[in-house]
């Protein structure tokens, strides 16, 4: 079901799953390109919860996905504001609600007052950094030339990388971001087998966000819906 | 704070980084399987000589910014743009000796 939350910056529109009562599940796709390549994957796991009772919405984050605040103009602070007005608009109605943070999406859970974080292979901003620094040499050799701080601070104007302008700000903004672990409160890190770094379990499965093309992968869905539901249990009880 | 029956945050458990020749070379051959989409049948058969880039229609500029950045996760490894030229992803072998090169300095 399309619903629509409010934030201080605006009105953006959401996918609602599952009972209109209990804790909720807001996932947070990753920043720019990845988004468009998990956004499948978050709305077959948010229906495998929404099967197992447990409430979960997928929002558009502003300046990503459907909404029409221009990218160009916002900041990580702006985009973690529209998290923190969604989580706030379900505290008011007496739910609590955890964050399903996937890959740079765990960044921007840092202002919303969550109940617990489970974050799937979350990423630094450093590290998204470099990646998009790769894809802006990559996309023109003979211009693009220079560190990660020519292609942020280079030209006047916001920079194009892999179709998405991107101001200065927000790739400032991304230099120090890492994913909140905030004092007192659960949090759980997934990441996939093929991934070294340290986790609380890692899950066969596909890296979806590296594929040019969206797809889909049921059988790792399958495993983390029966993750979160017993982390979510834990958490609740 | 961590719960769901998972350790301490300073014991979380860390998948062993891939280290023999072996090793490497199923770490790059799964790599190219995830983030081509390719079947692992058809990568289970690429040669030394088998060629990548050029041939691989799904190997585009983009494309090797996300195998690069896929083999520095997996490898636990840091490669710099300027290490990478026409021949490094010409062949599977070449890529595979580079990523050996670098995981195994």
């Amino acid at each position: 079901m399309i619903a629509d939350y409010d934030w201080a910056g605006g009105t953006e529109a959401m996918l609602r799953f599952g009972p209109d009562t209990g804790p909720v599940m807001v996932a947070i796709l990753p920043l720019f390109e990845e988004a468009n390549r998990t956004r499948t994957f978050a709305v077959r796991l948010l229906r495998l919860l929404a099967g197992r009772g447990i409430a979960g919405v997928l929002p558009d984050i502003p300046g990503q996905s459907e909404s029409m605040v221009p990218l160009e103009s916002l900041t990580l602070l702006r985009m973690s504001e529209a998290i923190e007005g969604l989580v706030d608009q379900f505290a008011s109605a007496g739910r609590r609600a955890y964050g399903i943070g996937i890959r740079s999406g765990a960044l921007l859970d840092t202002l919303a007052l969550l109940d617990g974080r489970w974050h799937f292979a979350p990423m630094a901003g450093n590290e998204l950094l470099r990646e998009l620094h790769r894809i802006w040499r990559a996309a023109d050799p003979d211009r693009h030339k220079g560190d990660i701080q020519a292609m942020a601070f280079g030209s006047d104007g916001p920079v194009e990388i892999a179709g998405n302008l991107i101001g200065s700000d927000l790739l400032a903004g991304l230099i120090a971001a890492e994913p909140f672990d905030q004092s007192g409160i659960p949090r759980r890190i997934v990441r996939l087998d093929s991934d070294p770094r340290p986790a609380d379990r890692h899950l066969p499965g596909t890296p979806l966000w590296r594929r040019s093309e969206p797809d889909d992968d049921p059988a790792l869905a399958g495993l983390l819906a029966d993750d979160i539901a017993s982390w979510i249990a834990q958490c609740e009880a | 704070m961590s719960i769901g029956g998972s350790l301490p945050k300073d014991k979380r458990i860390g998948a062993l980084v891939p280290e023999g020749r072996q090793e490497i070379e199923d770490t790059v051959r799964a790599t190219l399987c995830d983030v081509l989409g390719l079947a692992p049948e058809r990568v289970a058969d690429f040669a030394p000589e088998t060629p990548l880039f050029g041939a691989l229609p799904e190997l585009d500029s983009m494309a090797v910014a996300g195998l690069l950045t896929e083999l520095e996760d997996r490898l636990g490894i840091l490669i710099e743009d300027d290490d990478v030229d026409g021949d490094t992803l010409e062949t599977f072998g070449a890529l595979t000796r580079f990523a050996s090169a670098k995981a195994l300095q």
